[in-house]
């Protein structure tokens, strides 16, 4: 066969689409800030300090949207299927970031644009196209106001079946300030709204079609290392029961331990019927988004994918409903109205309780019984919300609303304005309590979930992965601000290379995917050489980036806390019962943190991480 | 002769297949530019991958006009990139779809077996033993 050699290519590329002149100027990005950032969430960071003035509104057309591939995205590496898409965030007001699988970011590198930054508004519904290294700003005025699935489905009818396409439905059309950006099924980004800002600027979808090939350095030795890490992976009992019944096999352990976040975390354990087994009733068939290995994503058989451990808990337990044919049902939508699970979970909890607590009356929900448990009702409102109609519309704003009732923020668990992802009750498990408060997007557990605190690990093998032994007691606040700091560390940088955390040491397994894999695949792929210690300060510069973008939007030490509940009020389930955060005992924690990041009291970066990046 | 065969119920899409394909035959990644085509419609629900099966007698290289695809000693049908002129032919007449278009350069594509290989590319990668390399039993 001949060896046909494709285009040069740069290192990474940037697409700068204005949509108000609509004019596109594609760059190559320079290799300098690649060896700083490496790509993904790491140089969307980078171009968000650049781009956007403090204060910005997020619906204005200022605020700079990046949807950006990892530097391994696409190469085939093991999971290297992943995205980010970076802005200011309607829900929270500082930065929103969020991660996607599907097929998307690889089909973005293969039409040869790594990033696109999309500035300005659109006087009209658009949607971009990206083919072979030219971005077209095109009208989508035909397929406004069509949900996720239907609107794939149009484009690919319209453009050809073998297009990728990313879009928003109609939440994001409505600005729902916590819709997401969506792909296939059910791969999402959807946290922090993103969706809602592609919505502000009339921006429907991106569709890609690339047929350019990702040059490869070393292509022999990147394949039998590719081989090799699969190998090594599939040794792994968590990656196996993934791959098996997905993160549902998280319900289990954290039901069983009494720390499931039930009718709005006024209890802490649930019922058996959402346990991994009784959904996998529902599965037809475990799938993988790009390059995986894990296949950790279900086809289930009432016409959807999912539902992730996430959505199970925030429209199952959080909302008290125990049927898992419905709770698959309600995430089905969820997905395809195009809102964020976790949000949505949460707000849904919230309001329920404060309608029992009084402080929703029926005038505000327009005559509505709020009740846990109640399906139908909490399937309307879902609707609603998406639609923006009656209470739906009060509750598409999402943590803002909390002004506008005295003493409801007590009750919403979010913080820094974003309801908490994860749905295990962090009250147990001092670590996750640091992680989820000090998360540079808000309550979030994938900034730096320390999944291994779970598996009370002796000090030798702590040692080994942390550099010194920490405390295997999870409910101790001794040395949790080390396990912290290190995984945050490591999960920046994964999602600077565009691979899926599950293969990352430390997210559910000490084995996994770790910097000397990261540096091994990069030096194949591209024949960049980094050191594990370069690998480690493109991490911690990317933290201390964001820090930096939040400070400059009013983020202080106040807000790296937690919701009120988890101080006051103690857990209720089984292994759990009793247990709640010391807030002394916290704040030192904070301190420890604070000092190992080399920020102030305050949780200040040093004046030369401003230097350096004000220099570049 | 050993060939591919395919079991598209343990597909999971990834495209990996597709991925090492590229790699091992012209040094990028780009699963369109893989001689084994995973089609997937996820709204349809199913997955399966294309792949040549070496027919005897191969449409294909009756209906190439450059002559650029033949039958060599092992019975394994091959294109040659580089008389290949894009018309194609062979991947119209293709009873399994499984010719693929490099439309960057404007070639067919089509799977050789990995002769330099103990084993196919496309088979090493398969992280689901969706693909097996075995002796024919016709």
């Amino acid at each position: 066969m001949k060896h046909t050699p494709t285009k040069p290519r740069p290192l990474a590329t940037l697409a700068h689409v204005d949509l108000t002149t609509r004019r596109v100027e594609i760059s190559e990005t320079p290799p300098e800030l690649v060896r700083k950032f490496v790509g993904g969430r790491g140089l969307n960071m980078y171009y968000l300090y650049k781009y956007l003035k403090p204060n910005t509104d997020p619906f204005a057309p200022e605020n700079p949207l990046l949807i950006g591939a990892g530097l391994l995205t696409g190469t085939g590496a093991p999971n290297s299927g992943r995205h980010s898409i970076t802005t200011k965030s309607p829900e929270s007001g500082i930065l929103g970031d969020s991660n996607i699988g599907g097929f998307f970011g690889p089909e973005l590198r293969y039409a040869g644009i790594d990033r696109l930054l999309i500035t300005g508004k659109a006087d009209a519904p658009v949607y971009l196209y990206v083919e072979d290294g030219r971005v077209e700003i095109r009208d989508a005025q035909k397929y406004w106001g069509t949900n996720c699935s239907e609107a794939t489905t149009r484009f690919k009818h319209d453009l050809g079946a073998d297009v990728e396409v990313e879009l928003i439905g109609t939440a994001g059309e409505n600005k729902v300030r916590y819709a997401a950006t969506r792909y296939g099924l059910k791969n999402a980004a959807g946290r922090c709204g993103t969706g809602a800002v592609w919505g502000s600027k009339n921006l429907k979808a991106i569709a890609a079609r690339g047929n350019l090939g990702l040059p490869l350095a070393h292509p022999e030795d990147l394949l039998a290392k590719c081989v090799e890490l699969r190998k090594y992976l599939h040794q792994s009992k968590v990656i196996q029961t993934l791959g098996r019944v997905g993160t549902p096999l998280l319900y289990d352990v954290s039901n069983f331990l009494g720390a499931i976040r039930t009718r709005n975390s006024q209890q802490t354990s649930f019922e058996e019927t959402l346990n991994a087994e009784e959904i996998h009733r529902y599965v037809d068939k475990m799938l993988s988004c790009a390059g995986c290995v894990v296949h950790c994503r279900h086809r289930n058989s009432l016409g959807g994918e999912g539902p992730e451990y996430t959505s199970q808990v925030m429209v199952g337990a959080n909302i008290g409903i125990a049927d898992p044919a419905q709770v698959i049902e309600l995430q089905n939508i969820v997905n395809e109205l195009g809102l964020d699970v976790s949000s949505v979970g949460t707000y849904l909890g919230w309001a329920i309780e404060l309608h029992e607590r009084g402080m929703l009356d029926k005038k505000m929900t327009g005559g509505l019984e709020l009740k846990f448990g109640d399906y139908v009702t909490v399937k309307q409102l879902i609707y609603d919300i998406a639609a923006r109609r009656g209470l739906g519309d009060l509750l598409a704003e999402g943590s803002r609303l909390a002004d506008k009732f005295p003493g409801s923020e007590d009750f919403l668990i979010a913080i820094k304005g974003l309801p908490q992802s994860d749905p295990h009750d962090v009250r147990y498990m001092k670590a996750f309590a640091l992680g989820i408060a000090t998360a540079s997007r808000g309550a979030d557990h994938l900034r730096s979930r320390p999944t291994l605190e779970i598996f009370d690990l002796p000090a030798e093998f702590t040692r080994q992965v942390y550099g010194q032994p920490v405390d295997p007691n999870p409910t101790s606040y001794t040395s949790k601000a080390l396990v912290v700091t290190y995984n945050e560390t490591i999960y920046a940088v994964v999602d600077c290379v565009g691979i899926c955390k599950f293969n990352c040491h430390g997210f559910n397994s000490p084995r996994n995917l770790n910097y000397d894999h990261f540096r091994e695949l990069i030096y194949l792929a591209t024949g960049l050489e980094f050191t594990k210690e370069e690998l480690v300060q493109v991490g911690q510069r990317v933290i201390d980036l964001e820090r930096l973008i939040n400070m400059r939007e009013g983020i202080t030490r106040q807000d790296d806390t937690l919701p009120a509940r988890y101080f006051d009020e103690p857990m209720t389930g089984r292994r759990t019962k009793g247990h709640q955060i010391d807030r002394a005992k916290f704040a030192q924690m904070l301190d420890e943190y604070y000092a190992l990041h080399n920020w102030d009291t305050e949780g200040r970066p040093p004046r030369e991480r401003v230097a350096e990046f004000e220099a570049l | 002769m050993k060939q591919i065969y395919a079991n598209p119920d343990l597909c999971t899409g990834c495209k990996l297949c597709s991925i090492a394909c590229a790699t091992v035959k012209l040094h990028v990644a780009n699963p369109r530019k893989g001689c084994i085509i995973v089609r997937q419609n996820l709204f349809e629900r199913y997955e399966f991958q294309s792949l040549c099966r070496h027919c005897d007698p191969a449409p294909c290289l009756d209906a190439c006009m450059t002559g650029c695809i033949e039958r060599d000693a092992n019975g394994v049908v091959r294109l040659d990139s580089a008389r290949c002129v894009g018309c194609w032919m062979c991947v119209m007449v293709c009873p399994y779809d499984a010719i693929a278009r490099d439309l960057e350069v404007q070639v067919a594509r089509k799977c050789d077996l990995c002769p330099e290989r103990a084993a196919p590319a496309c088979v090493t990668v398969c992280p689901t033993e969706a693909l097996m390399w075995a002796e024919s039993t016709k």
